[in-house]
């Protein structure tokens, strides 16, 4: 008896941790990669965006999502995925202005997603 | 993966609540709350298994959500006595001395065709071979026998929930009309009756609705 309350009560408070670092983690690593959308976004604005931005953006992002997989649903990461190489591949053949609808996208996606996984009533049902 | 634990658990007590409302005879010998769990681990532990774009802490967490209300709902159960018939139901007595208690058996979503079968799995072939009969918060049927019991054959069921059963009728060479003939001498009218049953040596077990059942006689002809 005392040792089920002990077992559930450590599930409880092993599962609140989790949920809390998960919810931090997912968010920090959402709003860095927001940032840095951000910046390539006004360097793409400004028509000074180059191979190099846009490899690093990407760079960035694999690193994250590798540990992102482990929380998120892979489809959700592959949407990332596949606007920012559609942003990539516009930057390489300067094409600037299409390259901003794509990041307009990639941004907006970037601010939603951690948000589908927060707990909301909309989420829950 | 909060959502995932509150997603289950929301799951978790509406499965319950359903189960509790579809009564005794959705349930398999097990409680209502360990038919849910059973129900429900088979798939979580399944869908993210096979499903490679949902990440396996997904299914993971949604077992540990299931472990943790499950241990609730025993600790309720053990220490907040009432919540004990909320959550698991309790037992319905479906035959008292007076015969079949029908309310109880509509309360579990039961005919009398099922209870007749209970009875048959636990050994009982005439209605009138137990003083009780009931079913567990678990769904297993339960009897206290009667010590006079001399059933030695299966009684056919002619008459079921006012509906007479026309294939026994014949099997057991008992007319319509006499039957109806039966019925009047009773003072009944067929939608009245809530059970008769004949044996192959002529035992009639019968009970009209509001009233005690009795034990009579009729001729049979039929060979079963």
């Amino acid at each position: 008896m005392v040792k089920s309350i002990i077992y559930t009560l450590t599930a409880i408070t092993l599962c609140v941790v989790l949920f809390v670092c998960v919810e931090i983690y997912v968010n920090k690593q959402f709003e860095e990669f927001t940032a840095a959308i951000d910046t390539l976004y006004k360097k793409v604005e400004d028509e000074t965006a180059n191979r190099e931005d846009g490899y690093a953006v990407k760079q960035m992002w694999l690193d994250k999502k590798s540990k992102l997989h482990i929380f998120l649903p892979h489809n959700d990461i592959s949407y990332v995925d596949y606007w920012l190489n559609e942003t990539c591949g516009l930057i390489y053949t300067g094409e600037y202005d299409l390259a901003l609808g794509k990041l307009e996208v990639l941004k907006e996606i970037a601010s939603t997603l951690p948000d589908s996984y927060a707990v909301k009533l909309e989420n829950i049902f | 993966m909060a959502l995932i634990f509150i997603r289950t658990a929301v799951i978790f007590v509406t499965l319950l609540f359903i189960m509790r409302l579809m009564g005794k005879s959705q349930i398999g010998e097990m409680q209502p709350f360990e038919f849910v769990i059973t129900l429900l681990i088979a798939e979580l532990a399944c869908i993210p298994m096979a499903d490679t774009s949902i990440p396996l802490l997904y299914g993971v967490i949604a077992i540990v959500a299931i472990f943790v209300l499950h241990q609730i709902v025993w600790l309720l159960d053990l220490w907040v006595k009432p919540m004990k018939s909320v959550i698991c139901g309790s037992p319905s007595i479906v035959i008292n001395r007076n015969g079949i208690v029908e309310r109880e058996l509509r309360k579990n979503n039961l005919d009398v065709s099922d209870l007749i079968e209970s009875m048959r799995a636990a050994g009982y072939f005439s209605l009138d071979d137990v003083y009780y009969g009931l079913y567990e918060a678990n769904g297993s049927f339960s009897a206290l026998e009667n010590p006079d019991k001399s059933t030695s054959s299966l009684s056919l069921t002619l008459i079921e929930s006012g509906t007479a059963d026309n294939k026994n009728l014949k099997k057991s060479g008992v007319t319509r009309e006499k039957l109806d003939e039966f019925l009047k001498k009773q003072n009944a009218k067929l939608k009245q009756v809530i059970v008769l049953t004949v044996s192959p040596e002529g035992r009639v077990y019968f009970q009209k609705k509001g009233e005690k059942y009795k034990i009579l006689k009729l001729e049979v002809n039929g060979e079963w």
